[in-house]
């Protein structure tokens, strides 16, 4: 296979990809061979991925052409290759979820997506870096490696799915998942240029998500189109009896309605979000935000004023809620069962040496704060207010999207900062997910979508917000501005440096 | 709103983590900054509002039928332990 005929199969799209090894046109085998070939090129530069995969996914490829000689049906996903964030368990494979702590673990079940991902016949290709227990905005808290934004490599690919975001976006791989708690696909996916999906909490089972949050988790793709997008949802979503959350209610998404004109549909605009984040939103996103408006109105949308009252309290009641459901979660990590274990003394000193030295910084500052939280004498101060407050929140978006069809936000204050720019300093980190956080609080469906570039050549996503269990619907919307700005189809340099000559 | 060590030494130990002394003064200023800036919520008038505690869509979770199902994996289980003695997962002395 030339260099020139991996590169077309990279650059395409997993829709066209499934629908040429259903054909017969390419191999599933070639498919797996073309984004193998360019992770081995770009992926060590850029540090996306903790374990990759590449023997089980050529036997896997070489399983579909085998399918598809014997004359059976192929999936939706036909020999399409897709990365799995570290927290998502795949029978057999590392899954640290970028912690120490789980140094050497191998599940011995493959997650409720991964099943799905199969039997549709995709062909996982690895476990991409992320934060630590996906806690962070940056990728900067894996224990392992800091993972560089395909873009500028002095820059972050954004957090906590940052591997899974640059490695879609350097054409490693055409489709990812992530895991998004309080904007951990949708922000990586605005600092990679492209997009990613937050679905409706209980549209996609966690079993096999390794917990964060419980309340806020959830599994979502990363992609290079609208399209590409709801094709990947539409295979992972769905009731499973093993996440009680999990929801039957979630409705295909039909990929021709999404290229339906969006005339008479009502855009929403919560206007003074923008002015919360005060000096801290830079100029290039809201001229983004302000272009798109004028975009959605030149494509017939009616953009309609609604306010989110609340959406101002949301971070300060996510840096409650959900610290205090991680040090609940993070409590099985006890050197007992999986994972290291340091020796000391007694059972107890066990637990404290093991916890002690197996979890970061980071990890460590949200199992004391939530376990503050949670404590004697401060709950109701603290957990109950916040759940409150997440109540009102929610109302304020259910309010809009009465008034509104999808909501527009920006996804991000800013874009793509540098790598160590902001890892001394919890608070200004937690500030950046100012936008992304209130529709995780609120559990209704959120997409970052590549909008724009900035003047210096970082991507530039915004966010679609829906109505809960109507993915498709904000997916529409961004297709009918993906039609008149194609700002995923740009290609990194790294991705068309010669070969050997990236730096 | 300050945070003194002692407090960060109680909390973590509630949470069986050990923090290095070298650190506690370190964590005790994060977390006093995130506890002021998680304040706001306190000026805001929460009376007669009912928390989320999950955002279910007003449908009770669904359970599955309560029915044995086979899970064969000891030994798969088993096989990811620190420490293990035979069928058991092995921990020091507890008493």
């Amino acid at each position: 296979m030339s260099a020139a005929e991996n590169r077309s199969i990279v650059l395409e799209s997993a829709e066209a990809l499934a629908a040429s090894v259903r054909s017969g046109a390419r191999s599933a085998l070639e498919v797996a061979r073309a984004f193998l070939a360019q992770a081995d090129r770009t992926a060590p530069k850029l540090e996306t991925y903790l374990h990759r995969m590449p023997e089980s996914a050529l036997r896997d490829a070489e399983a579909v052409d085998r399918k598809r000689a014997a004359g059976e049906t192929l999936g939706p996903l036909a020999g399409v290759p897709i990365a799995l964030k570290d927290n998502i368990c795949v029978r057999g494979v590392p899954t640290t979820c970028g912690s120490k702590i789980l140094e050497g673990y191998r599940p011995p079940y493959d997650a409720h997506v991964v099943e799905r991902l199969r039997s549709a016949d995709a062909v996982l290709i690895g476990k991409t870096n992320c934060d630590e227990f996906a806690m962070g905005s940056s990728t900067e808290n894996s224990a392992y490696r800091v993972t560089k934004n395909p873009w500028d490599l002095d820059r972050v690919p954004g957090g906590s799915s940052g591997g899974s975001a640059a490695t879609v976006a350097a054409r490693e791989a055409p489709l990812s998942l992530g895991s998004d708690t309080g904007g951990s696909v949708r922000q990586p996916a605005a600092f990679c240029g492209v997009y990613g999906l937050k679905p409706t909490y209980g549209a996609v089972s966690r079993y096999g998500l390794v917990a964060f949050a419980s309340s806020l988790d959830q599994i979502g793709p990363f992609a290079r189109s609208a399209r590409d997008t709801a094709l990947v949802q539409n295979v992972i979503c769905g009731r499973d009896a093993r996440d009680t959350t999990s929801r039957a209610d979630a409705r295909p998404i039909d990929l021709e309605a999404l290229e339906k004109e969006i005339t008479g549909l009502r855009v929403g605009v919560p206007r003074a979000i923008l002015d919360e984040a005060g000096d801290g939103l830079a100029p290039s996103i809201r001229a983004s935000f302000e272009a798109a408006i004028s975009a959605f109105e030149r494509v017939g949308a009616k953009i309609v004023d609604v306010a989110l009252p609340h959406a101002k309290y949301a971070i300060a009641t996510y840096y409650l809620i959900a610290p205090a459901e991680a040090s609940s979660n993070l409590a099985r990590y006890d050197g007992v069962r999986y994972g290291v274990r340091r020796a000391d003394g007694d059972l107890r000193g066990m637990y404290e040496a093991t916890r002690g030295a197996g979890f970061g910084r980071e990890v460590k500052r949200r199992i004391l704060l939530g376990t503050y939280a949670l404590s004697a004498g401060y709950y109701d101060a603290y957990y109950l207010r916040a759940q409150k407050v997440r109540t009102l929140i929610r109302k304020d978006f259910l309010d809009a999207l009465a008034a509104a069809d999808s909501l527009l936000l920006p996804i991000t204050p800013t874009p793509a900062f540098k790598i160590g720019e902001k890892t001394d300093d919890p608070l200004a980190m937690y500030l950046n997910d100012i936008f992304s956080i209130p529709a995780s609080l609120a559990g209704v469906p959120a997409l970052s979508f590549p909008a724009s570039f900035d003047a210096a050549g970082l991507p530039i996503g915004l966010q679609l917000v829906g109505r809960p269990f109507d993915e498709g619907t904000m997916l529409r919307v961004a297709r009918a501005y993906e039609r008149e700005h194609d700002a995923a189809s740009r290609v990194p340099a790294i991705v068309t440096a010669a070969e050997g000559g990236a730096r | 709103m300050p945070i003194d060590v002692s407090v960060v030494r109680k909390i973590a130990a509630l949470a069986r983590l050990r923090i290095e002394p070298a650190e506690e003064e370190r964590y005790a200023r994060d977390l006093g900054n995130i506890l002021g800036f998680v304040e706001q919520l306190q000026a805001l008038d929460v009376s007669g509002i009912e928390p989320t505690s999950q955002v279910t869509e007003g449908a009770r979770p669904a359970l599955r039928p309560d029915e044995v199902c086979p899970s064969d994996a000891r030994d798969e289980a088993l096989a990811g332990a620190p420490e293990r003695d035979g069928d058991y997962f092995k921990v020091p002395q507890v008493v």
